[in-house]
């Protein structure tokens, strides 16, 4: 009897397990906030990117990027390489307000919204592509498609919000809620970028993505961004965030 | 030793001696970062038989270290073979300088100290570029560091100042001081441009200058007379960043104290002596920089208060006495720029600029309105950047512009073949009335081919 309790038990724990991760009734509001939650989950990220822009012939070149990030709404990217781009710097605050500071002009720019939707440093991800942002904020999830191992989620602006896309498809890990793939639609309503997460691994008790690419499906250009290093919850500060630490 | 010898030497010894230091294990050097650039820059005249008008080659060398996490030094150094040779006689074949000139140039060499007494304080010491303002290189509130004008299409370079600069992080505010205790004046286009920033001397009658003697004046230095000190306190307001700044220096650009005027054996030709001063100025000043909607849009005002300045017309020898005039009057006048811009969903971008005052320009009754703009698209994954329409209007007076205009037109071609390699091709074209900066120089139209290598 005890054993047939036990089966029970563990039957029922599997079946509650399962339907957590797949509950039929799970809304795609819970999902983009579970997307939201997964990928804003440290309290602060401190990363080495090794960029690589691909073009149509293959061609590649190489980029070098460090990359601090506090809670889910302040960002900050450094270039590191090439000489060209070194000292470039990209800030990236609440409410829309993003900074760019150019070393050969000794200048710190505000970045008007028009710049947001073109490439950040030849990269094949605009400024807005870049920015820290929560999805669930600004767009609003309907969800189109689900099977044993991956939701599917149509995004779509929600009023007011200033963006380039019309649409987003976005497809989320059932198992832990991280967003593989997010194909990019214009005001045309035609897909013009793809961007897919790979070699998704847990570190220190977090996600991450080590390995990530956008593709310009016009261009047929391809960037890839790789985690070279990362660092989680080792106490920025709010002062690593402002226009006197991006000008350093 | 001539110049171009020293300078390299120099050059060497730095090199050899940051290398050695370098080398040496648990410097704080070892943590050194050197990148910089080479750039080549010809210009051709398109009249003038195909002259070249402009030779430079400039390898620029930038080095940079923490040697603790609270401070940083950072510094710049031009080594440039500038312009021709210059030789007159057999002995100036003996000279580098003349057959090869060349020339070191420390644009920049500070020392940052982070949260100095306070955890909000920054500090800035030594030579430095402080660029204030939210202009587009035409900026009437950046007035610390001395206009460099050696090239005058490369508008809102600057020389570099040895000085101070504090500032202070209060929440959303930020106060900046400046101290720059030594004077520095302006750095003058040389050759046939020089003629855009002057205007000639109406002299009486049938008179012309057979010969002219200068003499310049530099402020003394001590601490009263050559110090240039500023403040900044700026913020954010909704969509936008402002700034208000003051400044206490020297105008830059020299002005008339006095001249003598000489008599010759001809009646018409005279000889002049000038002096010149650099005059006290203040300068108050705002600035902005933003969006409405998705257009992006700066300006900013510099209020100038010069100091007066008479200066004494002797002309007793020509019989015409001793005269008193104004060269600079002490009457505030404002110089304004105000621009937008925007890129077009096709990735074209446009900036527009209108300035009222040009750098070199003095006196509400002697600023004038030019309309400056670019169009620009890269293409081909940004190989390529096209910028078909560049330049600038100028009026001088708006109730009779057909004979107070002038223009510059400067189409540019930037191909980037490899990484951290730029060619840029462009052509200028200038022209205009006498009256006007473009029409003094109408005679200049050039090609351009640069070419940029970082590393």
């Amino acid at each position: 009897m005890k054993k047939v309790m036990l089966l029970l038990l563990t039957g029922m724990f599997l079946f509650w397990n399962n339907v957590q991760a797949q509950e039929p009734g799970l809304t795609a509001v819970k999902i983009l906030q579970g997307v939201d939650d997964v990928t804003n989950a440290p309290k602060d990220q401190n990363m080495s990117i090794k960029i690589t822009l691909i073009d149509k012939d293959n061609k590649e070149e190489l980029r070098e990027l460090v990359m601090m990030q506090k809670g889910y709404d302040k960002r900050l990217a450094k270039f590191i390489s090439p000489a060209s781009q070194k000292g470039i710097a990209f800030l990236s605050l609440p409410e829309d307000v993003m900074y760019l500071y150019l070393p050969a002009f000794k200048k710190t720019r505000r970045i008007a919204s028009h710049v947001k939707n073109t490439k950040f440093a030849g990269t094949d991800f605009t400024y807005e592509d870049m920015e820290a942002k929560m999805y669930s904020e600004k767009w609003i999830p309907e969800l189109i498609k689900k099977d044993d191992k991956l939701y599917t989620l149509q995004l779509t602006p929600k009023k007011d919000v200033k963006t380039d896309y019309s649409k987003m498809i976005m497809e989320v890990r059932t198992d832990n809620f991280y967003p593989v793939k997010i194909a990019h639609f214009d005001k045309g309503n035609t897909l013009v970028k793809v961007m897919i997460r790979e070699q998704i691994e847990k570190e220190n008790g977090y996600w991450i993505s080590k390995n990530y690419q956008m593709e310009d499906l016009k261009g047929k250009h391809k960037t890839k961004m790789m985690i070279q290093d990362v660092k989680f919850d080792s106490g920025l500060t709010d002062e690593t965030f402002t226009e006197r630490y991006l000008t350093r | 030793m001539n110049k171009s010898n020293l300078a390299a030497q120099m050059f060497s010894a730095i090199l050899l001696t940051v290398s050695s230091l370098q080398a040496q294990e648990n410097s704080v050097l070892t943590g050194i970062k050197w990148n910089g650039y080479i750039q080549t820059d010809n210009r051709m005249q398109i009249d003038n038989n195909n002259s070249f008008s402009w030779q430079e080659y400039r390898l620029d060398l930038k080095a940079e270290v923490n040697p603790v996490e609270k401070a940083h030094f950072y510094s710049e150094i031009w080594l440039r073979s500038f312009q021709f040779p210059s030789v007159q006689n057999t002995t100036d074949l003996q000279d580098k300088d003349n057959t090869s000139p060349l020339g070191l140039d420390l644009r920049e060499a500070y020392f940052d100290i982070y949260g100095f007494i306070d955890d909000d304080l920054d500090l800035r010491i030594g030579r430095q570029r402080i660029a204030w303002g939210k202009g587009d290189r035409l900026n009437p509130t950046d007035n610390l560091n001395a206009d460099e004008l050696e090239d005058i299409w490369d508008f809102g370079r600057h020389l570099g100042s040895d000085g101070i600069t504090a500032k202070y992080y209060m929440s959303d505010f930020t106060l900046s001081g400046v101290y720059i205790p030594i004077f520095n004046p302006a750095l003058l286009p040389a050759g046939q441009l020089a003629s855009a920033m002057s205007s000639a001397m109406d002299l009486p009658g049938e008179l012309s200058v057979g010969s002219s003697v200068e003499s310049i004046q530099l402020p003394d230095n001590n601490f009263k007379d050559g110090v240039t000190a500023g403040m900044k306190l700026s913020n954010q307001i909704f969509n936008f960043d402002y700034s208000l700044s003051y400044v206490y220096g020297r105008d830059d650009f020299p002005a008339l104290e006095g001249a003598i005027f000489k008599a010759t054996s001809d009646p018409n030709i005279i000889g002049i002596e000038t002096r010149l001063i650099y005059p006290r100025i203040q300068v108050a000043g705002v600035d902005f920089a933003g969006s409405v909607t998705d257009i992006g849009l700066w300006g900013e005002a510099g209020v100038f208060f010069p100091d007066k300045v008479k200066s004494t017309l002797d002309m007793s020898e020509l019989g015409m006495g001793v005269q008193e005039s104004v060269s600079v009057d002490n009457e505030p006048y404002i110089k304004y720029v105000i621009g937008a811009d925007y890129t077009f969903k096709n990735g074209i971008y446009i900036n527009g600029q209108y300035l009222h005052g040009f750098i070199h320009e003095r006196g509400s009754d002697n600023l004038e309105n030019y309309l400056m703009f670019g169009i620009e698209k890269k293409i081909m994954n940004d190989k390529i950047k096209i910028i078909p329409v560049s330049g600038g209007i100028e009026i001088k007076d708006f109730d009779d512009i057909k004979n107070n205009y002038g223009y510059v037109f400067a189409p540019e071609f930037y191909y980037y073949p490899v990484e951290n390699t730029e060619i840029m091709l462009s052509i200028r074209i200038v022209d205009g009335k006498d009256t006007t900066m473009f029409g003094r120089i109408k005679n200049t139209d050039e090609l351009c081919l640069k070419f940029n290598y970082s590393f």
